[in-house]
């Protein structure tokens, strides 16, 4: 009975120009979304492989040089952007791309696309994750308003109800019906996004992106569902199908358009980021408070670490006071290993200010799941800021080998040639290159584990709301 | 087959059925008569489990329809005024639909299109989507969706109502031959002349009572309008206990 109903439902829309309609209109959508984020993702890869490339062949071509200066001049972190960018871009264009790995000094990224385009192209900046997330609850409230209200209006309500069939099966075979469109399109886009993301100019691994897809496929899934069950309950609830048409127009602009933006402000406004100047202003503040005498036990314990790493072996006081360095190259390794915690500090502060926006708005999420869905979605396909802090961290660990290694070289080597003394032209080719693994799929699901818990909760409530409102609903 | 024991049902207020007792066995076809607002129309929908009663209790093959509704409607096809369909499906989609709606799972669709003959209907009409319909062309389709079901009971709701004469008598002696084959049949209707026609009682009602429950066979069509009449006119119980 299920299968008919479903079939029956499919043939009306078949047959109805305006769900066909809109259906075209949400495949051109997402296929202008699919070359959108195909031509970003494959000329951001090209170019980061070829800034890659003339960073390197600078860093290895400067010669004999001071390797406190090398370290001023620095290398470039690139952040390959992953795979399923291609899907949702997420956060990327506004997080930046590119962390520039000097001396003294913990950077964040640049590059941000977000920051160079102009205003305008924001509006035309369609992301097939954000033409699914907007215009998906559209698409099942488009059709799921007269599932219940246009029966109950036309009389073929009773008439399927009189014929012998149970309102239950009635709103499973309705529920499936609508839902499947969705999640259809959905997975189709999903499904082409990943092929897309497999055939990356950049290696990628095929087993990540496929769990990720199917990841991405339930979240979807879990939406389109919430979605439809709402068109139902509130198609068993009103009157007309004018009124619930109504209804669940007010709904998809509050739930989808506005709540998302509100949540997003009021996050902010809350738990604000600082601006870049404030943040500098006061985490070089923090340092020079933080940083303690040369006398002191504090910098002497900084002295012994610093050396003992770079001899492999315990050292004293005394030991330190009299071996021939390069106190030059001491001091700067010094003032890195004071001045990290004062930096992790910062970026701490600022990532768990992240972190709180993020709480915020998932307190907003019990009014719109949608703020779930671009949670999971940025999440899975590794756009997030979550991803992002993982890319931040690991950058950090390079500026730190990378640093090390130059004052290091300087302190045993440059004995009192303080910042004459110049490396070998050999010695930038032991500089590791920094080779960024992305996150880890476990590492992704469980940074979206909540989201997703909450998600089919949404999707569980609204299937009870909705079933008890089609159970209870008048006939006639 | 179908039976009501002090049927009531109450709208707020107003009390649209008033204990009402009736009975219809297999085999038998039984008319309600009444002017509009008179309670034929919600004993039907107190049968088909659409209407909760407000007390008594209505019962369809012995069982309580307020106890299982869907059993009830499984013995159950109804006709209404408005026979509704789906307008972008054919004749024969809505019917083959609604017979697995019935709980039909493989309907043959030649058996199924049979019914558009038992019914009037060309073949045609049966591949034409149901928009382009008359009233009485989708009427026909209602009952051919009743008979395909094969219901114990028929319940009609002034199904005669589009229909041209010669279509309404074919209709009658359709509903005769499913009596005859075993059919408890309750037909609301307003056209006494059909109701002395095909019933084998006659019940008439007013303001949710059940004033007179008559023997078809022991009047004629002068005797049923005046009774009628007679009911309409005045407060009616006198004149039905006079009947």
């Amino acid at each position: 009975m299920i299968s008919a109903i479903i079939a029956k439902e499919w043939t009306e829309y078949r047959r109805d120009g305006r769900v066909v309609g809109v259906l075209l209109l949400l495949a051109l959508l997402v296929a202008v979304g699919l070359v959108t984020g195909w031509s970003g993702l494959s000329e951001q890869q090209r170019q980061a492989q070829a800034a890659q490339r003339d960073d390197q062949a600078t860093f290895l071509k400067q010669g004999e040089k001071n390797p406190h200066s090398a370290a001023h001049f620095g290398r470039m972190a690139y952040k390959p952007l992953p795979p399923l960018s291609v899907f949702d871009p997420g956060a990327s264009p506004y997080l930046g791309q590119v962390i520039w790995l000097e001396a003294h000094a913990q950077d964040p990224a640049m590059f941000r696309p977000a920051e160079d385009a102009p205003d305008l192209r924001r509006l035309a900046d369609l992301s097939v994750a954000g033409v699914l997330s907007l215009l998906i609850p559209l698409l099942l409230f488009l059709i799921g308003y007269g599932t219940f209200a246009s029966e109950r209006e036309r009389g073929t309500l009773r008439q399927a109800v009189s014929s012998g069939s149970a309102l239950q099966k009635l709103f499973t075979g309705k529920l499936l019906a609508v839902a499947a469109i969705g999640i259809g399109v959905a997975v189709i886009a999903i499904t082409v996004s990943a092929v897309m993301a497999m055939s990356a100019p950049a290696g990628v691994l095929w087993s990540d992106i496929l769990f990720r897809s199917v990841g991405l496929m339930f979240g979807y899934a879990l939406y389109g569902v919430a979605f439809t069950a709402l068109a139902l309950f509130v198609s068993a609830r009103t009157k007309t199908a004018t009124s619930a048409l109504l209804v669940l127009l007010s709904l998809w602009a509050l739930s989808v358009v506005v709540l998302p933006r509100i949540a997003a402000t009021a996050s902010e406004h809350l738990y604000p980021t600082p601006d870049s100047e404030t943040f500098w202003s006061e985490t070089y503040q923090t340092i020079r408070e933080s940083r303690p005498d040369r006398d002191s036990a504090e910098y002497k314990a900084a002295e012994r670490l610093v050396l003992s790493r770079a001899l492999g072996r315990e050292v004293t006081d005394e030991e330190v006071a009299a071996m021939e360095l390069n106190r030059s190259g001491l001091s700067l390794e010094v003032s890195e290993v004071i001045d990290a915690n004062a930096f992790g500090a910062a970026y701490d502060q600022l990532y768990e200010a992240y972190e709180q926006q993020q709480e915020m708005r998932r307190a907003f999420s019990i009014l719109s799941p949608a703020i779930l869905l671009h949670h999971v979605s940025s999440g899975l396909a590794g756009t997030d800021t979550a991803s992002h802090r993982h890319f931040a961290m690991e950058a950090e660990k390079q500026r730190n080998v990378i640093v090390r290694k130059m004052n290091e070289d300087m302190m045993l080597n440059g004995a009192g040639e303080s910042f004459a003394y110049l490396a070998d032209e050999d010695f930038w080719e032991s500089i590791p290159d920094f080779r960024y693994q992305p996150v880890s799929l476990s590492y992704a699901l469980r940074s979206v584990l909540w989201d997703f818990l909450l998600l089919a909760l949404w999707a569980a409530v609204a299937l009870w709301l909705a079933w008890r409102a089609a159970r209870s609903q008048k006939i006639i | 087959m179908l039976r009501t024991e002090n049927l009531t049902k109450k709208f707020g207020a107003k009390l649209a059925l008033d204990e009402l007792n009736l009975q219809v066995n297999a085999e038998d076809i039984v008319c309600l008569l009444g002017a509009n607002g008179a309670g034929k129309t919600t004993t039907i929908n107190l049968f088909l489990g659409f209407l909760d009663p407000t007390s008594g209790a209505a019962f369809v093959n012995g069982r309580n329809v307020a106890d299982n509704v869907e059993a009830a409607r499984a013995d159950l096809a109804y006709v209404p005024e408005q026979v509704s369909l789906y307008p972008v499906l054919t004749g024969l989609e809505n019917l083959v639909y609604f017979n697995r709606l019935a709980g039909k799972d493989t309907p043959d669709q030649q058996v199924l299109r049979t019914y558009f003959d038992r019914v009037g209907l060309d073949q045609d009409a049966a591949d034409t989507k149901v928009e382009s319909y008359s009233k009485g062309m989708r009427q026909k389709v209602g009952l051919a969706i009743a008979l395909a079901k094969g219901a114990k009971a028929l319940l009609l709701d002034e199904p005669l109502s589009g229909l041209d004469p010669k279509a309404a008598n074919e209709f009658c002696t359709l509903l005769r031959t499913l009596a005859d084959n075993g059919t408890a049949v309750l037909m609301a209707t307003h056209d006494l002349f059909r109701a002395k026609e095909v019933g084998d009682r006659i019940g008439i009602m007013k303001a949710g009572r059940l004033l007179d429950d008559l023997k078809a066979s022991e009047i004629n069509h002068s005797q049923l309008e005046s009774i009628y009449l007679d009911h309409m006119h005045d407060g009616g119980s006198a004149a039905g206990e006079a009947a």
